[in-house]
Parts: structure tokens; C-alpha cells; sequence
């Protein structure tokens, strides 16, 4: 609102200048093609850490197979990928369906993310070998499947993650359409090649643009339900489930909300990377930093309230029940972890975000993300180690009698957690590849549909809003 | 779709002012009534006090009933106010503009009978005066920070403060507005209250950035209210359904539920009894449907979630104690028409454009919302207290008694008596927003479609 | 219970339900002597009685074979207690002594306490308690008389303890074990309600307390009581039905 130009009067300057929409298309395809000698040493770095994280993952799958309480590491890890390579691509999605306009030059490279996906779904094999069946020993340990098939949190889960991947996949090729037809006009070799076949024959008509408005509707919609629902089964069976008396109805949703967290702290590192080195400053304007670091502040406000919320209940409680929690989660062995993740999810992001001038940047918010991802890993090892090393004889008991003994990783833990990030980067990298890391017709119709003008002494932008 | 229509500044003044500078002929009688009915529920609300609790249906072991469950309904309507004039402020959603100061209103009003029932429902309401002030300090006595019960009121009344001033900031304009159109006593008291606002760019400045300020300053407030609220029955142990960790954003999201479609009530009552059908447009309708229809299915989520964790305890009273609330009358009867009001029928409903721009199915669906959440806070206060597990020789029904209902229409009684009053002397819809917006938008061309825009920041 | 750290007494009570008749005297005595209002008809039918000391029964099988079991329960003063952290004004606390205190002037009324108890044994004040013209001579000047709005519990007759204190302070002796008796356990014909000092290591409850056949109530709730039942000795079973009141 011009209120709000008169009230930031000082901070003015005048808008970026638009590009021509055929500038757009050929500048943005050629982004696939001319990868620098740093791109392509990164990709080998990440790659080769990537194979060796899979293959410790074989190796300790042989090697220790049999004791579950060796897993927690893994199982952070995968709840950790969960969250980045989940709630990445929510970033593209949600702002999306609220009709925002600042969103439209990171939807692409947040839906990249879906792709990583696969990375939680292979980290997650061993562990569903490993997971012990509701009945052990006889009893039943508490679960949400209450009379179901005793193999139902492994087939579950699974197919929940499975379900992630393909609705994210489908989502996005639901919005890379007209990118694959820019890539089919616009670039050569296999590039232009598989640009024909995604394309399908798009050409831009009403009715494609409204099938293609009303696939991402679709999909976006459900892949959040999809979200939080995989969310759900994964803290609750892979989590929740192997501590006896943890009964936390606030886990998954506070789970959900730190993957919101860690998935947009992931879109701004992947955003300041492509911006700064592949030269997209004219696209990627420092809005975009602006409006995240809103929403990363938002969410990271949003941490401190689902983690207290769950601690004022048991602290306050006092039943044998919640004492054991509350001594498993935040107490013990797991009192570094816990103050490391309240510090670096908490405390640090909220005062770099919290002032105006980091937000309009972008180094301090790419400073503030690195973090925020470091905070959460602590996180996840904070919740999901100490519930793996829970001894299978304890499992049943009405309360946790004894805090287990958890133990410090050791390398094959080290380089399996390696590699699973260094394999999520290295797919989002590969991927930048194969179609442009800002989607052409996005930022084709933003500028269509906002335009700077001169309101009386100030600048402003006219943004047209059709419905 | 944000229709766009001429409304020069004479006829946008006229009409809404029309509260003011005229008063509607419904007015009176209505007012006068509802006055009858407020001072009714004052005089029980007296003998209440005088005689003792014992005119309620409370017993042991259920000592809280509709006195709180009408407590965190009102609470939670309030939370209506920042979630659309400062969330949607900061958002810069434009289809909020005919209903932040209503929606503020409600805030403060609701507010304001919020706070009546924790001090009539506790034994000795004269003594409360002592309960957030320290009293008796040589004996170094201070209020128990660490009871939610001390919380409760430092939270609602910092979100009073703020909502109020937020209220009044965005007042300012339209006071300067009736102070330059009325004569006499009216003018005395506008000239007062608009504290000199002539209009010029750096009074505007102050009351933009006061605005913002208030509205994120007040966001943090918004989550944490209704949160202190739920932790009243989160933290006890010892009452079956009360001890779940989500009862924070679940209580939260359910106000906003609630909260909004009582806005919605409120906007089409507006539209009907003023006339204002250029201001309070199906469009606007059509955008708060949509945003209950995202917030009702985040409910349902917590809902949902709330009872699969209940359950997953397996711990026998709690289960006992739902299956209680689900099939034994007479719980069953209000679970089941708790589900249906609050969810079941309206927002299935919502889903078709046909009913969102159709204001009187808005109205009355809003109001079965609102039934179905009164509903929710009743179900989740009171079976858990009546059946206190394992001492099945103390379990007991509660029957509220007339004095308690009473007081609870004389709630909505005073509600809408106060909202009455203050449409006397302010206008509720602010007429500087509405200016603003006529200023802001234009219609553009984009190829050949003719398409509305809306003038925003350049950052 | 805990060995308080200040003072030398822990006051507490070990209940012997196997010796529980079920009679009530201790009710009546509680009742008589701390000045509870009468429970009226009206008031029992509406569940407002109050009696800080209750004696529960339960049936157990049918006819011929018909069991009673009686518990009495009264406030456990239990050392971690739900009722003391919410009550706003400080009107409850736990004392020196290892009791769980209410202080009548201090109480507003909001019976936050009481839904945190979770053995009910709080009780609220709805109305002014009136006593007839002839009972008001029998109302002992030594326990303050409620008005109504102020919540009440059983206080292991502190009265009488402070008496006993003055007592024995001014002949500059310790307290004799046996010497504090509350009204409950004065009056009760079976000896099941034994009140003493768990500090005293000689004490008759310190060493009943040692009982195997000891429990507490409703221990998942972590609220470390000050009141020790010991298990009902079943002739026909191995199990006391004492259980039967905790949680399974």
C-alpha cells in the first residue's frame, strides 16, 4: 500500500527492471547447460560422499542388522531428510495456493526437492527391516494400529514415503510442463529431446492452462495432507512407539512444523547458491529473501511454542510417566543435543531474523539456514536416538524405568548421515540440469502481471490479481 | 475475484456513517431489550455472589462447567480479531478491509465478558482483586506465577491492551472524520477522542507504522492466549482427557475456527441491518469460506489427532472415559451434534462457490459452527471431571442449574449490547480503509482481459 | 515419603485395610471435630457433602459369595502434589512437616486444586454452613469454621499437632510418639489408621510402614503420598484386595 511506501520512504529504491519474456525463456534454459568448473567439483565431492554413505549403509546393515539399538542414528537421519526434503517443497506449494506472488521464482527449485525424497525412502529400507513387529515377546507394545496386522507400521510408513515421492514428483511435473516445452523449443541434444516428450504436446491453450492451474491445486493439496500424514507415521511408529509411557499427541505436528522450518532454511541455501553462481540476481529479487525470512522467522517462532507446549505438559504433570519423558528426551544423555537444538533452532535464527536488514539480504539468511539445518539434526538425534536404543525387554513396561544409554556415533553413523545430505544436494544439483532452476513461465507471468509504476513521488508495483 | 466498483468519497461517508449520523429505527428497541436482558443476567450474576456457588448445578467431582466452558468460548471467539486485521494486514490481503474493525471489536468485547466468568465462577470473587495485584507483600506473598490461573489473566489482558489500542489506532481517521460532521456534544466528545488528527502525511505515517507494529507485536500474543488457556487443563494428571500435549495448538486453531465464522455472523448482520450490501460484498464471503475451510481442516487434523493419542496410551480409564463421550447418553447426543455443527455440515458445504456467496447460508452455517465449538469446550471439560477413574464411588452427573444458563445468554446478551453501543458513536467499517482500497485497486488490461490489480510496495 | 529437610517431624499415616470394619467412626470423628458442616440430605443427593475422611465400598461377587471391601481415604499429603502448584493464590503448600497445608484465609475459591487431585479429596464450600441453635456449642473453638467459597481437606488435625507441639516444647521434650493422634485414628475401634512421625525410626507407623504388604495409591500419578495402606489379607487369595483400589 502506498501507507506503507510513505512509512519506508527512506528504505526506497526503485524496482528491478523487467525482461523481455523471450529473454526469459533462453537465459533460464541456458542455465542448464553452462555448469562451471566449481559445479561440476561439487557434484563430484558430493557424489563420491553420497556412494560412500550408501555403501556404509550396507555395510552396517550386514554388520549390525540384528540390534536395533544401534539404528537411532539412522533414524534421525531419515526423519531429518523427512522434514528437508519434505517441507521443501511445501514452500513451492503453499504460497502458491494462496495466491502470492513473491513465490514465484522458488517454486521450481522447492519442488526439486520432492526428487530428494527418494533419498529418505533408501535410508528407510534398513530400518523397516529392523523395526521390531508389534508383538515381541509376546505382548503388544502400544501403537496407533491398535488391532491391526502386526507388520502394519512397516507397510505403512513405507507406503506413506513412497506416496510423498510420487505426489511430489507428479506435482512437480504438474507445474514443469511449459518448462519442458521451453526446454523442447529452446535447448539441443537429449536435453531438447526429453523436453518433447515430457512436454506432451503443450502449447499454452486455455484449456491446458486451466488443467495445468487445477493439477497443481490437486496435487499441492494433497501432497500436504500426504505431508502431515507421513509425518504422523513416522514420529509415531519409528519414534513414539518404541518408548514405553511416551505419549506425546503433539510430536507429529511439532515434527511436521520443524520440517516446515528446516524446508524453507533449505530452499534459501539452495536460492542464494543458484542465485549468486548462476548469476540469476535479475530474476531472484530480494523479496524473495524478504518474504522467507518472514516465514523462517514465523516458524521458528512457531518451534519454541510446539516444543514448550509438550514440555509445560509433562514438566508440570509430574506423573511417573512424564518424569521418565521428560529425563529420556531432554534430560541425560541427551541434555547437549536438546540445549545444542533450542540454541541453534531457537535462539540463533530468532535474532538473526528478527532484524529487518538481514531479511533484505541474503548472506545472513543463508548464515541463518545453515544453522537452523544444524539445529534440526541435533533435533531428530535428540528424539529419535534415545527411542532406538530403548532395549527390546523394556519395550512393554508401563513407563521407562531406566534411561537407556545412548551412545555417540560411530563412522559408519558419521558417513551414512553424510552421504544422505550429500545425496539430497547432489539429486537437487543434477536435477538443475535437466530443466531451468527457475520456472520460465512462472516468472514469465509475474511479469505479466505486475508492473512497476510511479505513485505519486514514490515507487510501487501494480500487481494484478485475476482470479 | 475482487470486484471493482466506483464508490466516490460522498457516498462511502454517507452511508457509513449512517450509524452515527442517523440512528437506524431497529435500533432502539433492540438496544433496549437486550438491556433488559443484561441487567437480568447482572442481577443473578448479584444474587450468585451473594448466596453462594451453590445456586449452580456444580458438585463434586465436577467443579468446573459451563461458567469455564463459556470462558474459553468467548476467549476463543476473540482470537477472530488478530487473525483477520493483523494477519491478514501483514499478508496485505485486500478483501479484509470491510471487516478488521468488527473483527477488532469482537476482540475486546469478547474480551471483556471473557474475563466476567473466571471472576464470578471462584468462591470469593471480592478477594480476586488481590489475585493479580501482590497483595500482602510484608508477608512476602506474590500471586503463584507458576498456576496457569495466574497466566490466564496476565495473558487476556495483555491481549485486552493490545487489541485495544490496536483498536483505536485504526480509529483515528474516521474520529477526525465524525469530529468534522457533527455539532454539539458529539463534536466535544469526537474532538477529544481523535486526539487532533488533521490528515497530513506524517500523522498517517505514525498511524501506519503504529498499526504495523501493534500487529506483529500482537501475533505472538494471539498464539499464546489461547495456549495459556488450554494449559489450565493440559497440565492436570489427574483428569482423564485433560493430560495431552496438544492441547495448546489444538485450543489455538479451534479459536481461530471459531472465531472467524463468528466474524462471518457478524458481517452479515451488518450488511442487513445497515444496508451496506456496496461494502460487504459475496466476494468478501467468498474469501473468509475459503480461509474456514483451511482452518476447519486443520481442526479436524488436531481433532483427529487429539483422540488417536488419547487412545494410544491404552491406558483403561482414559479409554473408558471416551468411550463414555462417544456412546453413552447423554454424551453421545452432543458428540454427535458437536461433529455435525462444527464440521460436518458446514464445511462440506463451503466447498461449493454457490454457498459461499450466498450470505444468508454463510450466516446460519456460521452459527452452527459456533454451536458445534461451544459444544467441543463443554465435551472436553466436563466428562473428564464427572468420571474421575478409580474412585467409581465419587463419579457424578452435572446438571446445570437456570442461574448458570442465564448467565450464559446474558454472555451473548452483553456481547451484542456493547456492539450495539459503540455502532451509536463509531463507525464499523473504517471508512479510511475503504478509501484506501478505492484508491489502491484499478483495473487493468492484461492482453484483452480486463483484470483487477492492486497497488503494492515496491521493495 | 521423603524424610522432611526442615523439622524434625514427617507426619503420615499408615491405614491396615485388612483391620478396615467399615464402621464410619472415623468420619463422624473427623466431622465433629473439625467442624464440617452437616451433610443434609440436599446435599449428599447433589454431591456436595463433605467428609475430609471417606470410607469407599465396593461390592466384589454375587450372592452368596458377596465381598465388601472398604478403603477409608482421606488427603494423602502427598510430598509431589497436583493441587499445589495451581492453586493461584498459595492458599495450599506443603509445610516443614511433610504436610499438604490449606489456608482458609488465603482461598479464593477457583477449585483448581481440586481437579488436580486425583483422589477427590478436596472438597468445596457451596454454601454458608449453618449449624442449628444447639449444635453451635459443640463446634471446636480450636479449627477455624469455613464460610462458604473456600475449598477444605482433611489436615491431619494440625491442631492438635500444634498443640501437641506447644505442649511439648514448653516442657522441653520431643513430641512422644503416640501422643499426636488425629481424630480419625483416635476413634477408630480397629486400629486400622495409625498417625505418626515417619522421621522417628522407632515410630509405631515407621515400622508398619515396612509391611510387606504396603502400597500406595494410585502411584502412576508420581504423587509420592504421605499415607501408606497395607494390602487386605484375602484368605482364598494370594493377592490383597487392597489392589483393587490402585491402578491395575
Amino acid at each position: 500500500m502506498a501507507s506503507q511506501a510513505v512509512a519506508h520512504e527512506a528504505e526506497h529504491h526503485a524496482p528491478p527492471p523487467q525482461v523481455a519474456a523471450d529473454v526469459i525463456s533462453t537465459e533460464l534454459v541456458a542455465t542448464t547447460t553452462g555448469a562451471s568448473g566449481r559445479f561440476k567439483a561439487w557434484v563430484w565431492i558430493l557424489g563420491i560422499l553420497s556412494i560412500a554413505g550408501i555403501a556404509a549403509l550396507v555395510i552396517k546393515f550386514i554388520n549390525q542388522g540384528d540390534d536395533s539399538t544401534k539404528w537411532g542414528y539412522v533414524a534421525a537421519l531419515v526423519s531429518f531428510l523427512l522434514s528437508v526434503a519434505g517441507g521443501a517443497p511445501m514452500v513451492a506449494m503453499a504460497p502458491v495456493m494462496a495466491k502470492a506472488n513473491w513465490v514465484r521464482p522458488i517454486t521450481r527449485i522447492a519442488s526439486l526437492f520432492s526428487f530428494a525424497s527418494v533419498v529418505t525412502l533408501i535410508m528407510l529400507i534398513p530400518l523397516v527391516a529392523i523395526l521390531p513387529p508389534l508383538v515381541t515377546e509376546g505382548a503388544r507394545r502400544r501403537t496407533i494400529w491398535y488391532a491391526a496386522p502386526d507388520y502394519s507400521p512397516h507397510f505403512w510408513t513405507t507406503l506413506a514415503l513412497v506416496m510423498l515421492l510420487g505426489t511430489g514428483i507428479m506435482l512437480f511435473y504438474s507445474a514443469a510442463l511449459p518448462d519442458f516445452a521451453s526446454m523442447r523449443d529452446h535447448s539441443t541434444g537429449w536435453r531438447q529431446r526429453l523436453g518433447k516428450r515430457l512436454a506432451r504436446g503443450w502449447v499454452g491453450t486455455d484449456v491446458q492452462w486451466r488443467t495445468l492451474r487445477m493439477r497443481i491445486g490437486m496435487f499441492g493439496t494433497f501432497y500436504f495432507l500426504i505431508l502431515v500424514f507421513a509425518n504422523f507415521l513416522f514420529t509415531t511408529d519409528f519414534g513414539q512407539s518404541m518408548v514405553p509411557g511416551w505419549r506425546d499427541a503433539i510430536l507429529p505436528m511439532y515434527h511436521t512444523v520443524s520440517g516446515f522450518q528446516a524446508g524453507v532454511a533449505a530452499v534459501v541455501i539452495a536460492l542464494y547458491f543458484s542465485r549468486k553462481y548462476m548469476k540469476l540476481e535479475k530474476y531472484i529479487h530480494l523479496d524473495a529473501f524478504w518474504s522467507l525470512g518472514r516465514l523462517l522467522f514465523a516458524l521458528t517462532l512457531l518451534w519454541i511454542y510446539f516444543f514448550y507446549s509438550s514440555f509445560i505438559v509433562f514438566w508440570y504433570g509430574r506423573s511417573e510417566n512424564d518424569i521418565a519423558t521428560l529425563n529420556h528426551q531432554i534430560k541425560g544423555p541427551m541434555i547437549w543435543a536438546f540445549f545444542g537444538a533450542m540454541i541453534l533452532l531457537w535462539f540463533v535464527p530468532w535474532w538473526i531474523l528478527i532484524w529487518n536488514k538481514v531479511r533484505r539480504g541474503t548472506t545472513a539468511m543463508v548464515m541463518g539456514s545453515f544453522v537452523i539445518l544444524l539445529g534440526l539434526m541435533l533435533d531428530r538425534i535428540r528424539m529419535f536416538v534415545p527411542a532406538w536404543s530403548v532395549p527390546g525387554d523394556q519395550i512393554h513396561e508401563k513407563w521407562l524405568k531406566e534411561i537407556p544409554a545412548t551412545y555417540w556415533p560411530d563412522i559408519f553413523d558419521i558417513v551414512i548421515m553424510a552421504g544422505g545430505i550429500s545425496l539430497v544436494a547432489f539429486i537437487v544439483m543434477m536435477m538443475t540440469r535437466v530443466i531451468p532452476v527457475l520456472s520460465v513461465w512462472q516468472v514469465q507471468e509475474f511479469n505479466l502481471l505486475s508492473k512497476p509504476i510511479k505513485y505519486i513521488r514514490g515507487h510501487a508495483t501494480l500487481v494484478a490479481k485475476p482470479d | 475475484m475482487q470486484q471493482r466498483r466506483e464508490l466516490d468519497q460522498v457516498y462511502t461517508n454517507r452511508k457509513l456513517l449512517n450509524g452515527q449520523l442517523d440512528t437506524p429505527k431497529w435500533w432502539l428497541p433492540t438496544v433496549s431489550i437486550l438491556g433488559v436482558v443484561v441487567l437480568i443476567g447482572v442481577v443473578v450474576i448479584a444474587i450468585m455472589v451473594n448466596k453462594g456457588l451453590g445456586v449452580t448445578g456444580l458438585a463434586r467431582p465436577v467443579y468446573w462447567g459451563l461458567f469455564i466452558t463459556t470462558f474459553v468460548f468467548w476467549v476463543g471467539i476473540s482470537h477472530a480479531g488478530i487473525m483477520i486485521s493483523a494477519i491478514l494486514r501483514l499478508t496485505q490481503a485486500e478483501w479484509r478491509r470491510p471487516v478488521t474493525r468488527a473483527a477488532e471489536l469482537l476482540t475486546v468485547f469478547s474480551l471483556l465478558t471473557a474475563l466476567v466468568f473466571p471472576l464470578i465462577h471462584a468462591g470469593r470473587p471480592w478477594r480476586i482483586a488481590y489475585w493479580i495485584m501482590p497483595y500482602d507483600v510484608s508477608r512476602g506473598i506474590y500471586p503463584n506465577i507458576r498456576s496457569p490461573l495466574i497466566m490466564d489473566p496476565v495473558a487476556i489482558s495483555t491481549y485486552l491492551t493490545g487489541s485495544t489500542l490496536f483498536l483505536y489506532i485504526a480509529l483515528l481517521p474516521d474520529l477526525g472524520n465524525l469530529r468534522d460532521r457533527t455539532t454539539g456534544w458529539k463534536n466535544a466528545m469526537y474532538t477529544v477522542l481523535s486526539l487532533g488528527w488533521r490528515g497530513n502525511p506524517r500523522q498517517w505515517k505514525m498511524q501506519t507504522v503504529g498499526g504495523i507494529l501493534l500487529s506483529a507485536l500482537m501475533l505472538p500474543i494471539f498464539v499464546s492466549v489461547h495456549s495459556i488457556v488450554s494449559w489450565d487443563f493440559a497440565v492436570a494428571s489427574a483428569v482423564e482427557g485433560w493430560h495431552s500435549t496438544i492441547f495448546a495448538p489444538y485450543f489455538v486453531i479451534g479459536a481461530v475456527h471459531s472465531g472467524v465464522s463468528a466474524v462471518v455472523t457478524m458481517m452479515a448482520l451488518m450488511r442487513w441491518l445497515w444496508k451496506w450490501d456496496d461494502f460487504i460484498r459475496p466476494e468478501h464471503f467468498d474469501a473468509l469460506a475459503r480461509l474456514l475451510i483451511v482452518v476447519a481442516t486443520g481442526w479436524l487434523a488436531f481433532t483427529f489427532l487429539e483422540l488417536t493419542f488419547a487412545l494410544y496410551g491404552q491406558d483403561a480409564p482414559e479409554i473408558a472415559l471416551r468411550e463414555m463421550q462417544m456412546f453413552q447418553w447423554p454424551w453421545n447426543a452432543l458428540f454427535i451434534i458437536f461433529f455435525l455443527t462444527a464440521y460436518a455440515i458446514p464445511v462440506p458445504m463451503w466447498l461449493f462457490k454457490r454457498v459461499r456467496t450466498n450470505i444468508a447460508l454463510m450466516f446460519w452455517t456460521s452459527i452452527l459452527v459456533n454451536i458445534g465449538m461451544w459444544l467441543e469446550r463443554f465435551l472436553i471439560i466436563v466428562p473428564g471431571l464427572a468420571r474421575r477413574t478409580p474412585f467409581v464411588y465419587t463419579w457424578e452427573a452435572y446438571r446445570p442449574s437456570p442461574v448458570e444458563w442465564t448467565i450464559f445468554i446474558w454472555s451473548f446478551a452483553w456481547v451484542t449490547f456493547l456492539m450495539l453501543l459503540f455502532s451509536k458513536f463509531f463507525p464499523l467499517v473504517p471508512l479510511f480503509e475503504q478509501k484506501e482500497s478505492q484508491v489502491f485497486t484499478k483495473d487493468v488490461m492484461i492482453g484483452r482481459a480486463k483484470v483487477p490489480a492492486i497497488v503494492r510496495e515496491a521493495d | 515419603m521423603t524424610t522432611a529437610e526442615f523439622g524434625t517431624h514427617n507426619w503420615g499415616m499408615v491405614v491396615d485395610v485388612d483391620k478396615c470394619i467399615g464402621c464410619n467412626a472415623c468420619v463422624i470423628a473427623c466431622q465433629a471435630e473439625n467442624n464440617i458442616p452437616i451433610n443434609t440430605q440436599d446435599r449428599v443427593e447433589r454431591a456436595r457433602s463433605i467428609s475430609w475422611i471417606r470410607v469407599e465400598r465396593y461390592w466384589e461377587g454375587d450372592f452368596p459369595d458377596a465381598k465388601a471391601r472398604f478403603i477409608p481415604i482421606m488427603c494423602q499429603h502427598c510430598e509431589n502434589a497436583p493441587c499445589e502448584p495451581v492453586c493461584p493464590v498459595y492458599a495450599t503448600y506443603h509445610n516443614s512437616e511433610g504436610m499438604n497445608v490449606q489456608v482458609y484465609n488465603r482461598c479464593v475459591g477457583t477449585r483448581y486444586c481440586a481437579n488436580g487431585c486425583p483422589y477427590i479429596v478436596r472438597f468445596f464450600n457451596y454454601w454458608e454452613p449453618v449449624w442449628p441453635e444447639s449444635l453451635r456449642n459443640h463446634l471446636n473453638p480450636d479449627v477455624t469454621v469455613r464460610s462458604r467459597g473456600i475449598m477444605e481437606k482433611c489436615s491431619f488435625c494440625v491442631h492438635r499437632i500444634r498443640r501437641e507441639s506447644r505442649n511439648a516444647r514448653s516442657a522441653g521434650v520431643e513430641i512422644a510418639d503416640g501422643a499426636v493422634q488425629t481424630a480419625c485414628s483416635s476413634a477408630c475401634p480397629t486400629s486400622a489408621l495409625n498417625f505418626g512421625n515417619f522421621n522417628d525410626p522407632e515410630s509405631k507407623v515407621s515400622k508398619m510402614k515396612e509391611d510387606k504388604r504396603h502400597y500406595t495409591l494410585l502411584d502412576q500419578f508420581g504423587t509420592d503420598p504421605n499415607v501408606i495402606y497395607l494390602a487386605k489379607i484375602d484368605a482364598d487369595k494370594k493377592v490383597g484386595a487392597g489392589e483393587a483400589a490402585t491402578h491395575g
